[in-house]
């Protein structure tokens, strides 16, 4: 037993990289590497698809292709975290092709519906605009939707950002502001807004 | 192609992101930002009203103790209820074992009949 706990704590130390060597031949190792990245999987899978059962659902699978497929796992220099949000990626865009497929409801009342009934896990206020907006990002094409959370959930810069989306620092700064173009032109505006864009008295 | 103006603008914004995010005064952050831009200030208060709608959301401490068990230490649940074929999914695979299954034995049925009917014909044709 002392032992477990010495190797767990040992294994608190240690870096990804370091962890990720270890994960293909100890489970502990990767349980670490699950400690550390389960939440933020979980964040950017409930954001991209709206409700809980599916965020769970998804959050095991990307864990469990990460660890069926660690043994493989090659460090080319991108953090490991990179590796995982790609994985994410991938079945978040697979999940919405079979969304589409089945077409039971409409993904953007499907959204707010699940927002709504699910109000109490969020931690931001409710409120009509609020819910305006978040329709509006889900609107947006699968990577600006993937750049938004990434730079306002996790806190990202452009270059991390970049090493996930394989893309330049200065490609993603372009995207970013093509991104909330494409935002503010999708959502309703107020009258005061529209007066102030024609007279060009905005700052 | 991108202008020096436009480039101006997304350092602009970029660095208004940054300050909003580190929680810095709005107006401050819009005093500050150098962008030949008109419509900065909408595009501030879309990343402003980004950071208020997309926050953090925590996973139930059950889902993520049950498959840290899973993975770790092997305990069914989860993975198991992941790993699942879908009902639709295990209806096709049942179907095309019966489809094949009718298909072999229908090959064989065919196959043990046509040199038999050869052999007939053989028969009936002396020459």
């Amino acid at each position: 037993m002392k032992n477990f706990f010495s190797r767990r704590a040992s294994h608190e130390e240690l870096e990804d990289r370091e962890l990720v060597a270890l994960a293909k031949a100890d489970a502990e190792a990767f349980g670490e590497l699950y400690a550390r990245y389960v939440k933020k999987m979980y964040s950017y899978i409930y954001h991209r698809t709206g409700n809980i059962q599916d965020a769970e659902d998804l959050t095991a699978k990307v864990f469990i292709r990460a660890y069926s497929h660690i043994g493989d796992y090659v460090d080319r220099g991108v953090p490991f975290q990179a590796w995982l949000y790609r994985i994410a990626h991938n079945l978040v865009a697979n999940w919405h092709r079979d969304q589409a497929r089945r077409k039971i409801i409409a993904l953007d009342d499907y959204v707010a519906h699940s927002l709504q009934s699910e109000a109490p896990e969020r931690l931001a206020e409710d409120s009509e605009e609020r819910d305006q907006l978040m329709q509006a990002v889900r609107r947006l094409p699968e990577e600006r939707q993937q750049l938004l959370l990434l730079k306002f959930i996790e806190q990202m810069s452009n270059a991390q950002i970049g090493e996930i989306m394989g893309r330049t620092e200065g490609a993603i700064k372009s995207l970013y502001h093509r991104t909330l173009l494409a935002l503010r032109d999708d959502m309703p505006r107020s009258p005061e807004a529209d007066q102030q864009r024609l007279d060009g008295t905005e700052v | 192609m991108t202008s020096s103006s436009e480039i101006q603008t997304q350092d602009a914004l970029d660095a208004v992101a940054s300050g909003i995010q580190a929680g810095d005064d709005f107006g401050e952050l819009m005093g500050r930002a150098d962008s030949p831009a008109s419509d900065a200030g909408e595009l501030a208060s879309v990343i402003q009203a980004l950071r208020g709608a997309l926050t953090s959301v925590e996973p139930r401490p059950e889902f993520v103790e049950s498959l840290r068990a899973e993975l770790v230490e092997g305990r069914p649940g989860v993975v198991e209820r992941v790993q699942q074929m879908p009902l639709r999914i295990s209806l096709a695979a049942a179907l095309a074992l019966v489809a094949g299954c009718l298909l072999f034995f229908m090959r064989r049925l065919f196959d043990s009949d046509a040199p038999q009917e050869i052999q007939e014909e053989a028969v009936a044709t002396p020459l």
